[in-house]
């Protein structure tokens, strides 16, 4: 074995193999830093290139982009606050709100630190695929699964946050979005409106965009100044490496979760990387630095996320099963090379399989040094205005949303999400239960379902269900008993002390929000009993609460009513622009809503000359295009007035 | 000698080269639409065949595969009908999911497959198989498994429905457990033994299942067949040694199989397995580009690179084209009246599918 690995590293140091190797990891880190393109789009754009390499070289690029996507993602997630990737969500809410206080050294730091970790935790998992990780997923039946997702749910419960009505009606409306489409177990199609559009359901990556992207992209167009107010210094590293050492064991055990998030097959990183960043909350004590800025949070979500795309790739090795997207592209360029994945695969060609390991693990650790190399020169962009930094990133997300389905229904979803997130962000819902039922929904209702097809209800004693059921019990059996002690001894309870310095909700969004949520679960309830007895149970999880929460929010939203909307007119107002925006670009194609919205933005909102705004907005322009072309070949056409 | 060959191969594909370049194609590009994901069973195909077609037709044109997965593969195949261009430079290049949709006359379905032209055709052969554990040994035992039988698959209405058929044809009482996410999930359920019959598609039997019955965990059991004569009854030359869902018909009853239900199985069957993977090009596409086309397909045909790679890829088999092929393809995508009420109401009341 260890011959078989020396092996595969000397192939790998072939001059050739290295080159594409890092130019891999290149594509890789700058689609990682782009929103809403991540790991597959990176994939699919190297594709057509691999086939004019060697194997080895070809399947080395892919590794190289696939490996380093998470890691680069922090530089956006933490700068901008607008996801690199979906998975990098928690990131973003933590990363962000250090940058803003001026710690964005730090948070990048330990995230890039924590990324390597996860990186290579995933490459030694590979490394003992055959004898270890291969059993392990062969154990991981569908009782298993659904009890994993259950576990997932428990530490997303965490993230309910302060207000609980809200935070629970925002997990149900979560769960809702997630049910929209086909249904697991018969064949009904949930919420689509007679919308071909909605047939599939909504993609992550436009719910993670909407929600994060869109929504902070206009609060920092409104604000107008730069992304920090602080100068931001990143070229001292020291604090985020004593962070990263601090919370070393966190890291790993985040790693360990995303290793375990990878092995499930089509759950990607996302569900892992939100699990993760639910036990770093579990596991702090002093919780009231969450969502304003807490160093664990992106210390668990950044080790989980790289171990996660890593790690699916064990299944897709050894069982020719895709652990997640990426992966599932990884394994069409196996095929076309000539691999066909499967237990007889790694031991007829363990030289590939440790070329595949040592591609992940150099790149992990390249790809990080690189990082902590350009951020310094990135962390400058903060400073300018934010509003010409805006106009490149609306399209991009815009092109990224666009990647789903190549219709125009992605860029309306995008921004109608965007809508709901900017509600939610002003009505003071959290946002994480929120994009956690929507990621949890699907596994949970289809491994349910499998489960108790399969077995009846006889697999609540599986030994493999209890033990992980264990992780659940256990802490709540701790807990209980610690809560039982102090009331035996009278200790008086000390929550710590609130010092909840966020600005108060918008009262008049948060009831526009509340009688939006209660109309759509209302009409979500009249349209359930249309189903199939099978395809009802997980709207109905959703709806059961949700009708009540909603409720009890519009009734509380109108006792407690202010006429505050103006106070975010201005916010408003780039709402409606962006919306307008989307609409333009259905009727009269890409060009000219482009070019009015770069005209906006660069004239009107960042004040620039006019001849600097022309050279930039055509820069801009001629990038966007560029996109178009290389990921996909045909922007949108105009339903109206048929241009591109 | 060996000179005297060289130098007539080379005279040949000079000869080929020239008339090559004044072919219709010459100049031109062609995309081939796949409605699925990158990464994909039939994207892959589509990348496989890319460079025989580039370099067999008429003109060697530029080949791009573009893939426009969404709606089960509807929306890709929407797009083609409002963008494909007449002149037989857009291929849809797709499989039954995009087939099953249009014959039941689901929603959301806007184009019109059956007046689409055949450009090329590729067989996706399937294989049953099941658990040992059942104690069935061959195909003719089946009815006697010790267990119940447990099939795992996606949606009735897509790919799982001929081999959901193929149980109707046998008369055969198995629980189908819908909902997986894709067959590669079912695999590894069935190797976990949560479902103990399956089916599996041509490069997945050579890769996965072959190894597994050579380690004693999977009995082979039978293929969707191949089509002799317009009847569905040959064997797939995939698995020779393995009788057609025809033969096993025939072994367990006497006689050949027939009724609404067979009619059912072999349209479906025929679109999913012996024209599984088909081209199509626009209602309006000159015959020209369709001679074309089958004269490529012969050529690939008979390369004897094409011939190598496939025995690797998909156990040798061979493209089909030309009149016959788009006649059968054409027939299964119009069915009886009577096949397709009887299709929509074993959906509707057996697997709860609306319409």
């Amino acid at each position: 074995m260890i011959d078989n690995a020396l092996i595969a590293l000397d192939a790998l140091f072939d001059p050739m193999r290295l080159a594409a190797l890092f130019a891999g990891m290149l594509v890789g880190m700058v689609f990682g830093m782009l929103p809403g393109l991540g790991g597959v789009a990176a994939v699919s754009i190297l594709l057509p290139f691999i086939y004019y390499l060697d194997d080895y070289s070809g399947l080395a690029m892919l590794l190289g982009a696939v490996s380093v996507v998470y890691t680069s993602d922090t530089i956006t997630s933490v700068l901008l606050g607008a996801p690199g990737s979906p998975a990098s969500a928690p990131t973003a809410i933590e990363g962000h709100a250090l940058a803003k206080q001026g710690q964005a050294a730090r948070a990048l730091g330990v995230g890039f630190l924590a990324s390597m970790v996860g990186g290579l935790v995933g490459s030694l998992v590979l490394f003992f695929a055959i004898p270890i990780a291969g059993p392990i997923v062969l154990m991981l039946s569908t009782p298993e699964l659904f009890m994993l997702a259950l576990v997932g749910l428990f530490f997303a419960s965490s993230m309910i946050g302060k207000d609980l009505a809200k935070g629970l009606a925002a997990a149900a409306l979560g769960v809702l979005l997630g049910v929209v489409g086909p249904a697991q177990a018969a064949a009904d199609f949930r919420f689509t409106f007679g919308q071909v559009y909605l047939l599939d359901g909504f993609s992550l990556t436009i719910v993670a965009l909407g929600l994060f992207g869109v929504a902070e992209v206009i609060s920092m167009l409104a604000q107008g100044g730069g992304i920090s107010h602080q100068r931001m210094e990143v070229s001292q590293w020291g604090d985020g490496f004593r962070d990263f050492w601090r919370h070393r064991w966190l890291v790993l055990r985040a790693s360990l979760i995303g290793v375990l998030g990878g092995f499930v097959p089509a759950v990607g990183a996302s569900a892992s990387t939100w699990v993760a960043y639910g036990h770093a909350i579990r596991s702090t004590k002093d919780k009231s630095k969450f969502g304003k800025g807490e160093i664990r949070g992106i210390a668990a979500s950044e080790g989980a996320n790289n171990a996660t795309v890593i790690s699916d790739l064990v299944p897709t090795l050894l069982f020719s099963v895709p652990g997640g997207p990426a992966a599932a592209i990884f394994l069409g360029a196996l095929f076309s090379f000539g691999y066909y994945p499967g237990p007889r695969m790694v031991t007829q060609n363990p030289d590939l399989m440790f070329l595949i390991v040592w591609s992940v693990a150099l790149t992990s650790i390249v790809g990080a040094a690189l990082c902590f190399a350009i951020t310094p020169m990135l962390a400058r962009l903060t400073r300018i205005p934010f509003a010409i930094i805006a106009a490149p990133l609306v399209l991009v997300m815009v092109i990224g949303a666009y990647q789903a389905t190549s219709t125009i229904g992605d860029i309306f979803m995008l921004f109608m999400l965007g809508a709901l997130g900017w509600l939610m962000k002003h009505g003071g819902w959290p946002r994480a239960p929120a994009l956690v039922g929507f990621v949890l929904s699907g596994p949970m209702e289809q491994y349910f379902w499998l489960t108790n097809q399969i077995h009846g209800w006889s697999w609540l004693t599986r030994p493999g269900v209890l033990v992980i059921a264990s992780i659940i019990v256990i802490p709540l059996l701790i807990s209980g008993v610690r809560k039982l002690r102090q009331w035996q001894s009278n200790e008086a309870v000390t929550e710590p002390e609130d010092t909840d310095t966020a600005e108060e909700c918008n009262r008049s969004v948060a009831l526009m929000l509340a009688a939006l949520a209660a109309t759509l679960f209302l009409y979500a309830l009249w349209e359930t009993f249309t189903f199939n007895p099978a395809s009802r149970l997980m709207p109905l999880l959703a709806i059961a609460p949700g009708v009540p929460l909603t409720l009890w929010l519009v009734f509380r939203g109108v006792r407690e009513f202010k006429p505050d909307l103006a106070r975010d007119a201005g916010e408003l107002t780039i709402l409606a622009v962006l919306l307008a925006y989307a609409v333009a670009l259905w009727a009269i194609g890409l060009t000219i809503p482009t070019l009015a919205l770069l005209c906006w933005m660069l004239l009107a909102r960042a004040q620039m000359r006019l001849w600097t705004a022309a050279l930039y907005g055509a820069v801009v322009f001629a990038a966007i295009w560029f996109l178009f072309d290389v990921l996909r070949g045909d922007p949108p056409v105009g339903a109206l007035i048929p241009l591109s | 000698m060996r000179k005297l060959l060289t130098t007539t191969a080379a005279l040949a594909a000079l000869a080929t080269m020239a008339q090559a370049q004044d072919g219709y194609f010459a100049g031109k590009s062609i995309d081939v639409i796949v409605p699925f994901g990158t990464g994909g069973a039939t994207f892959v195909s589509a990348k496989f065949l890319e460079p025989y077609f580039e370099k067999h037709l008429p003109g060697n044109p530029e080949i791009n595969v573009i893939d426009r997965p969404g709606g089960g593969s509807i929306l890709g195949a929407n797009w083609f009908e409002q963008n494909a261009k007449a002149d037989g430079t857009t291929i849809l290049f797709t499989t039954s999911s995009t087939a099953n949709p249009f014959v039941l006359g689901q929603e959301g379905v806007e184009y019109r497959l059956s007046e689409y032209r055949v450009a090329y055709s590729h067989p996706f052969g399937a294989v049953a198989y099941v658990s040992p554990s059942t104690g069935v040994t061959d195909a003719a035992g089946i009815k006697e498994s010790s267990n119940p039988l447990i099939y795992g698959g996606i949606a009735a209405a897509a790919s799982d429905l001929p081999g959901l058929l193929s149980f109707e044809v046998l008369g055969l009482d198995v629980k189908s457990v819908l909902g997986f996410t894709g067959r590669g999930p079912v695999r590894l359920a069935f190797e976990q033994g949560e479902v103990n019959i399956d089916y599996q598609f041509t490069p997945v039997w050579l890769t996965q299942v072959v190894p597994s019955v050579e380690e004693g965990n999977a009995v082979p059991l039978w293929t969707g067949g191949a089509m002799e004569g317009g009847v569905l009854k040959a064997r797939d030359p995939v698995a020779p040694e393995l009788p057609s869902v025809y033969e096993v018909y025939e072994t367990m009853n006497g006689q050949p199989p027939s009724g609404i239900e067979w009619d059912a199985f072999q349209g479906i069957a025929s679109v999913t397995y012996a024209y599984g993977l088909t081209g199509y090009l626009h209602p309006d596409a000159p015959q020209e580009a369709l001679d074309a086309f089958a004269a490529a397909v012969e050529a690939i045909n008979a390369d004897p690179e094409f011939q190598a790679a496939s025995q690797d890829v998909t156990g040798g088999a061979r493209l089909s084209a030309g009149p016959e092929t788009e006649a059968a393809i054409k027939a299964a995508l119009s069915p009886s009246d009577e096949v397709r009420t009887y299709l929509r109401t074993l959906l509707s009341e057996k697997y709860g599918v609306n319409f």
